[in-house]
């Protein structure tokens, strides 16, 4: 029997799809939430991470605090307060900081993880090949929306 | 004492000396087994603590330096492996209130003076960390880690002579000391000797090829020959001094910084500026994902034909 120390990676049978948590980041601002957040989880569930239930927290949190400040500023237009391009364009930067904001804070968690993981020799996939066909098809994905606000929830942070 | 205690106690010694060597994952594995035997092993979730911390793995040494402080309050060395989790994850003041709690039960312990030293270092009390490190040198006049830490305090202080006049006792008492050399590196690169600097990371690497301190060293002489590399790595370096949090908030608080300019540019009419804004902001992006792997590839090449000078 041996003592577990409570930040090792506990990889499963997804091990072979773990990547850098900076890839999920990237995507965030490469293609876009859409992308980002799910992967962010399947890397977590891949990984075995004994912070995955903080990280899927933290996702989670991110698009609910994303569809809430969607909403506020739905709320703002319709009162008014948003009544010009400039007014528009600061809410949207909210919306892209708290996105990008979020997206760090999983990444870095993530990372704590990941460093152990690959330090004892886990396999790391290259992500290459997904960052190029998420940036390629983010205007498809926004394409299949015609809400304007639907779309600012699932697009990039940048 | 029982079999079982006993079987801990060599393990914990047998860590001890893992951990002098800078072998963390021998070290880690003893100390597994030792918890195996008794899971609630204040010392030896300490040890674990520092072993991991070692091996830079933060988020398990914090965890284990808190199992430490769970298992005994009491105990100076739980304390001592509190402020060094503490210290790494830059929660300075934390980190001196266990350090002196230390200090107070153990005040013979100069491991924890240079402990506190460096934090107090970090707090950018420079006169407090000296008063530390020649307590130290009290206690035992030739350590080589107190002696290496103050010429360290005096070169951050500006007194190059007295830095040079400490790391050359340090290197006298310990000529192998990685440590030492690390920072006479330090002290030749600031007295603008890039080429004894690299021989200091040279022979450090040497001893020891996965040592933080000599990696950053032969990095910051890499960077004074590069221009364009030498750029990011004093704005990493500046960023790394703070903790992650700290970080994001700088790196997010530009992207804000420079988004909320390009708005106002662009509400006043000002649209080349709005351009010009976003060209700058661009080319940082570009420059700051492009530089890391350029500077690494840079280094591991140089890193795999590192010769010493016969001289040397």
């Amino acid at each position: 029997m041996s003592y577990v120390i409570p930040d090792e990676p506990r990889p499963g049978a997804l091990g072979h799809l773990v990547v850098r948590p900076s890839a999920p980041l990237l995507a965030s601002m490469l293609a876009g939430a859409w992308l980002a957040w799910p992967w962010f989880v399947l890397n977590a569930i891949a990984l075995g991470s004994p912070t995955r239930r903080k990280e899927v927290g933290l996702v989670a949190l991110a698009a609910a605090g994303t569809v809430a400040l969607v909403v506020l500023t739905w709320l703002l237009i319709k009162l008014g307060v948003i009544d010009s391009r400039t007014t528009a364009s600061l809410a949207v930067l909210a919306i892209s900081t708290w996105k990008l904001a979020m997206a760090y804070w999983v990444c870095i968690v993530q990372s704590r993880t990941f460093h152990v993981y690959e330090y004892y020799g886990g396999a790391v996939r290259s992500a290459g090949a997904v960052l190029a066909a998420g940036f390629w098809l983010r205007p498809v994905v926004l394409g299949l929306l015609d809400d304007p606000f639907l779309i600012i929830i699932v697009a990039g942070g940048l | 004492m029982s079999i079982e205690e006993r079987q801990i106690e060599r393990l914990l010694e047998l860590s001890d000396r893992l951990r002098s060597l800078s072998d963390w994952d021998g070290a880690i594995d003893a100390l597994k087994r030792a918890l195996a035997l008794d899971p609630d092993h204040a010392r030896a979730h300490a040890a674990l603590a520092l072993a991991l911390l070692g091996a830079r793995r933060l988020q398990g040494a914090s965890i284990e330096a808190r199992l430490a402080l769970a298992s005994d309050g009491g105990d100076p060395f739980c304390h001592h492996a509190a402020a060094a989790v503490l210290c790494a994850e830059r929660k300075l003041d934390d980190a001196w209130a266990h350090c002196l709690v230390a200090l107070e039960v153990e005040s013979a312990d100069v491991d924890v003076y240079v402990l506190g030293a460096h934090i107090r270092e970090l707090q950018g009390r420079l006169d407090l960390a000296r008063e530390l490190l020649e307590r130290a040198l009290e206690l035992e006049p030739v350590h080589v880690g107190a002696l290496t830490a103050l010429a360290e305090v005096e070169l951050a202080d500006g007194a190059i002579d007295r830095a040079t006049a400490r790391v050359d006792e340090a290197l006298a008492a310990e000529p192998g000391s990685v440590d030492a050399h690390v920072i006479a590196g330090f002290v030749a690169l600031r007295r603008g000797d890039v080429a004894g600097a690299e021989e200091h990371a040279r022979f450090a690497l040497g001893e020891d090829a996965a040592d933080h301190g000599a990696l950053r060293l032969y990095t910051a002489v890499k960077a004074r020959r590069s221009w364009t590399m030498g750029l990011w790595w004093r704005f990493n370096s500046w960023l790394t001094l703070r903790s992650q949090r700290g970080q994001i908030a700088i790196l997010l608080g530009s992207f804000v910084l420079i988004q909320l300019a390009t708005i106002v540019a662009e509400a006043v009419g000002a649209d080349d500026v709005a351009g010009a804004l976003d060209l700058l902001w661009l080319g940082f992006c570009a420059y700051t994902w492009v530089a890391p792997f350029m500077f690494r590839r840079m280094l591991q090449r140089d890193l795999e034909k590192i010769v010493l000078r016969d001289d040397f």
